[in-house]
């Protein structure tokens, strides 16, 4: 079963990780533009992780055969940060125009302050004025209090509710989502979010149409592989492919193809990259022969 | 859109397309706004503007180009710019320090038809110091930005030697290279034929041109070279060596090409040799 997984920090993740993700049929990844695990302190930390998404990660993916594309953001976590936010949002723009990005995300709330809404706004903007699609975190505490004001927001702003994906969602908010005409996403983790047989059983309550799933997987305890274990159990319980492949294929590629940026047929195939080429001179071989790596 | 030298309409051709009307909005605008909106239009350049190839050479004033090396997006980058002229230093090495490769890719063709400018320097530096292929071509093959470079003052000898040397390095063909053969250097050749030895020792191929530059500047070792070139099992090592014999026009080395001259099986190797003799 070939899979999109539309959420996922390689930025954090090791090489094995690359290697398991390919053998489990994932052929594109989209990595989400978030915190580090501890705040940045000048906009240029922020502007070397933004070329790392849109270079060598990409690069880094291609070489273990998977595709993977980014949406661009300041994260809701630092937009409180003044010595930061008004810089990144600065030079944001030219990062929606690179190559390979698709979106415009993580934005959002965290802690749910007014800082936090006027550089979410200021992102929706953005996207409006880079015809992109939108990628929203949602707060982790007070969870239901935080989607509701997002989509005031939005609502406020007249964003399409086509081009929003609202994330982390769980069964407490999907029924507020429903009737909006967004994507609800969902985060599978091993012990927090939503888990695997959680999920199998929103799927059995909503059905897959306007859903997509994700593993999230970052710097902390998760794991990158909760998207193919989620269409194991998905099929156990006895749903169609079809219906698998609408929620962990096509549904993430209609989402962000929104952006204009997806060659949706080129997905199909790996990338064409051969490990004798490199990225800005560099390469994933460490002195190995490309030809027996 | 501000008129383009004569010798730059080819670029012009590229614009059609189904993105032309993008394109033609961003170099419609005044140099004000068209400078403005430089470091978004940039990043969506190749995506919008394509890598299709060009055809044709441009010449003027004193730049020539072969534009056979260009993409669509080289072209349509160098238009951008020159609707935004006068673009200021700091914005060029802006856009090229904070571009991803393919943007760095565009503003050194671009560089390459464009006056000479702090900025061109840094970006020869950039290319210097860092170890991308395509930069390298992108720079020194397929026109004569190096010569313009050194000839007009913007590269001291010791910079133009260390990036021809990195060409070398690189395996980048000499032909393509326009006018360097024709800037040899004694350092330069020390330097190629040490970087020779070197891949010897380890086994590894030498650059195919090594000889045709080193003979225009030799230095002690490359005699030797040359004539031990001419008995080469590769033939493309014995053309560069009777190529050399020629470029170092020594009469009394002609004896060593009409030894050769009879045993040689490759014709263009033969003419090559044919013209060493004829220095007698």
């Amino acid at each position: 079963m070939k899979i999109f997984e539309p959420h996922i920090h390689m930025f954090s993740r090791v090489t094995d990780d690359y290697e398991r993700l390919a053998l489990a049929d994932v052929r594109v990844v989209l990595e989400p533009a978030f915190w580090l695990g501890q705040p940045r302190t000048t906009v240029g930390a922020f502007v070397d992780y933004f070329d790392t998404l849109v270079g060598w990660e990409r690069f880094r993916a291609s070489q273990f055969g998977i595709h993977h594309v980014c949406t661009m953001a300041l994260n809701p976590r630092e937009a409180n940060d003044d010595r930061v936010n008004a810089d990144v949002l600065a030079v944001l723009p030219r990062y929606l125009e690179k190559d390979g990005v698709v979106g415009v995300g993580e934005i959002g709330l965290d802690d749910q302050t007014p800082t936090e809404e006027k550089f979410f706004l200021a992102q929706v903007d953005l996207a409006k004025a880079h015809g992109l699609p939108i990628l929203i975190h949602t707060p982790h505490r007070n969870k239901r209090r935080g989607f509701e004001r997002i989509i005031d927001l939005l609502r406020d702003a007249k964003f399409p509710w086509g081009h929003v994906l609202l994330d982390h969602g769980n069964e407490e908010t999907i029924a507020l989502t429903r009737d909006l005409g967004c994507v609800s996403g969902f985060s599978i983790y091993p012990n927090t979010k939503m888990d695997v047989h959680r999920m199998v059983a929103v799927v059995r309550e909503y059905g897959v149409d306007r859903i997509v799933v994700n593993s999230a997987a970052d710097w902390g305890i998760s794991d990158p592989l909760m998207i193919p274990k989620l269409v194991q159990a998905l099929l156990r319980a006895g749903f169609p492919d079809a219906t698998v492949e609408q929620l962990v294929w096509k549904n993430p590629i209609a989402f962000f193809a929104q952006s204009g940026r997806l060659d949706v047929a080129a997905l199909d195939r790996p990338p064409t990259a051969s490990r004798r080429e490199t990225h800005d001179g560099n390469t994933i071989l460490r002195g190995q022969d490309p030809e027996r790596s | 859109m501000k008129p383009v030298p004569p010798a730059l309409a080819a670029l012009e051709r590229a614009l059609a397309g189904p993105e032309e009307p993008w394109l033609r909005e961003r170099l419609d605008l005044d140099p004000v706004a068209a400078r403005a909106a430089l470091p978004v239009a940039f990043p969506a350049l190749a995506r919008r503007a394509g890598r299709a190839g060009l055809a044709g050479r441009a010449e003027h004033a004193g730049v020539r180009v072969d534009l056979a090396a260009w993409r669509r997006c080289d072209a349509v980058g160098t238009l951008l710019l020159h609707a935004a002229d006068p673009v200021d230093d700091a914005t060029l090495v802006d856009l090229f320090l904070r571009g991803d490769l393919e943007e760095r890719t565009i503003l050194l063709r671009a560089a390459t038809v464009r006056p000479l400018c702090a900025a061109t320097s840094r970006f020869l530096d950039e290319i210097q110091r860092t170890n991308v292929g395509a930069h390298l071509e992108a720079a020194c093959l397929d026109s004569n930005l190096l010569v313009r470079a050194l000839d007009g003052g913007l590269l001291a000898r010791d910079r133009f030697d260390r990036l021809v040397l990195k060409a070398a390095f690189n395996d980048l063909p000499l032909a393509r290279m326009d006018d360097v053969r024709a800037r040899p250097g004694t350092e330069l050749t020390r330097m190629l034929l040490d970087l020779a030895t070197e891949r010897e020792a380890a086994g590894r191929p030498v650059w195919r041109d090594t000889l045709r530059l080193a003979a225009g500047a030799p230095v002690a070792g490359t005699i030797a070279r040359v004539l031990g070139a001419l008995e080469h099992g590769d033939a493309t090592t014995r053309l560069a060596g009777a190529e050399a014999l020629v470029t170092l026009g020594r009469r009394d080395l002609v004896a060593y090409a009409a030894e050769r001259l009879p045993r040689e099986p490759r014709p263009d190797v033969r003419a090559s040799l044919e013209r060493a003799v004829a220095l007698s």
